[in-house]
């Protein structure tokens, strides 16, 4: 269900996204596919108490995978997706060029259960 | 035509092909003024410090490159070259351009370049050849040494055209199934390294050989005046003052 949320929802519009603009640029080139694979068996709870699951994102360049493209987590109850830049989530849209703000407390296990 | 196409085939297509890169960058570039939107390359540099000003220093430096690039082109052409007064003043305007917004605005986005301190090197390396040989160049035209001044320029111009070569390198190693980490170090420094060392060929060796023309004329000039002094009658005085000594 994560899976299929992340594809929906992030991998499609981006590669919509990719087909689109101009390859002639300094930005770095669209793979050939991606694919979701999602990292956590069981949903985690954050600090506000909702549930999310963590994912990641792999690309294919030639006939190579390559691991951890990005990371993310979804939440299983509203559908939010989050990527992780840096060392902070921001919300999934950043990657389809939303300005997007960090967003604190996300995708973070709450401390009492870590 | 014919022969002009055929002499000058190899400026024609250079020039030919910088227009066109031009062209394609001026295309992939208004993403970069669609304020609603980040632009790709600034979506994959997050997080970056100074993210504020480091946008703001992204957006002018496009600006002034699609302004610069297709001046600098235009510069080059015999066209304007031939037209002094339209390439004085294109001249101006690409020098304060360049020397002003490009290289400064270059300098801030080149110490956060994706791909680390060697990156950031040969970014540091292009913007100052840019700027040094602009600066020589404006000086030169200033007092008239127009060898210097072409020979300058031509370096400008090799450094501009990496906007371009460095693209389509980075296209044709992404068809080769290079990794876009390698292709992005290797498509910076090898048109930055060879676009220096093709001026320096081009306009060096032909500055040379025009400075050796104008020495050789010089001494030309020189001999043939003792000949001809040698040629002119004495004055009579000349004896008389020479016998006095």
């Amino acid at each position: 269900m994560v899976q299929r949320r992340v594809e929906k929802g992030l991998l499609e519009p981006l590669a919509q996204k990719e087909r689109e603009r101009s390859r002639f640029s300094r930005a770095r080139m669209p793979p050939q596919e991606r694919r979701v694979r999602v990292t956590q068996a069981a949903a985690t709870l954050d600090a506000s108490g909702r549930a999310y699951m963590a994912f990641a994102v792999d690309v294919r360049r030639g006939a190579e995978w390559h691991e951890n493209d990005f990371v993310g987590c979804a939440y299983t109850q509203t559908g939010a997706l989050f990527v992780k830049r840096g060392e902070e989530y921001r919300p999934a849209e950043i990657l389809l060029g939303k300005d997007a703000d960090v967003a604190p407390n996300v995708c973070t296990p709450s401390k009492a259960r870590s | 035509m014919w022969n002009r196409i055929r002499r000058d085939g190899l400026r024609l297509l250079f020039l030919g092909a910088m227009t066109l890169g031009a062209a394609f960058i001026i295309t992939s570039s208004l993403a970069y003024f669609d304020f609603q939107e980040l632009p790709p390359f600034a979506i994959e540099k997050l997080p970056v410090r100074f993210s504020t000003l480091w946008l703001a220093s992204l957006r002018v430096h496009v600006a002034a490159a699609l302004v610069s690039l297709p001046l600098c082109i235009l510069l080059m052409t015999q066209m304007v070259q031939r037209r002094r007064g339209i390439h004085r003043w294109l001249g101006r305007a690409a020098g304060v351009i360049i020397l002003f917004v490009l290289v400064p605005s270059g300098a801030v986005l080149s110490f956060d370049a994706k791909g680390g301190a060697f990156v950031t090197a040969g970014f540091v390396l292009s913007d100052a050849l840019v700027g040094f040989f602009m600066a020589k160049g404006i000086a030169a035209a200033r007092r008239k040494d127009l060898v210097t001044h072409r020979r300058a320029m031509g370096h400008v111009f090799a450094q501009m055209s990496v906007a371009v070569t460095s693209r389509a390198m980075l296209v044709a190693l992404d068809v080769g199934g290079v990794s876009p980490d390698l292709a992005y170090v290797v498509s910076l420094w090898l048109p930055v390294v060879g676009s220096a060392m093709a001026a320096e060929l081009f306009y060096g060796v032909r500055h040379s050989v025009a400075r050796s023309h104008v020495r050789f004329l010089g001494r030309m000039t020189h001999g043939l005046s003792k000949v001809v002094r040698s040629l002119r009658p004495r004055a009579p005085a000349r004896s008389v003052v020479g016998a006095g000594r």
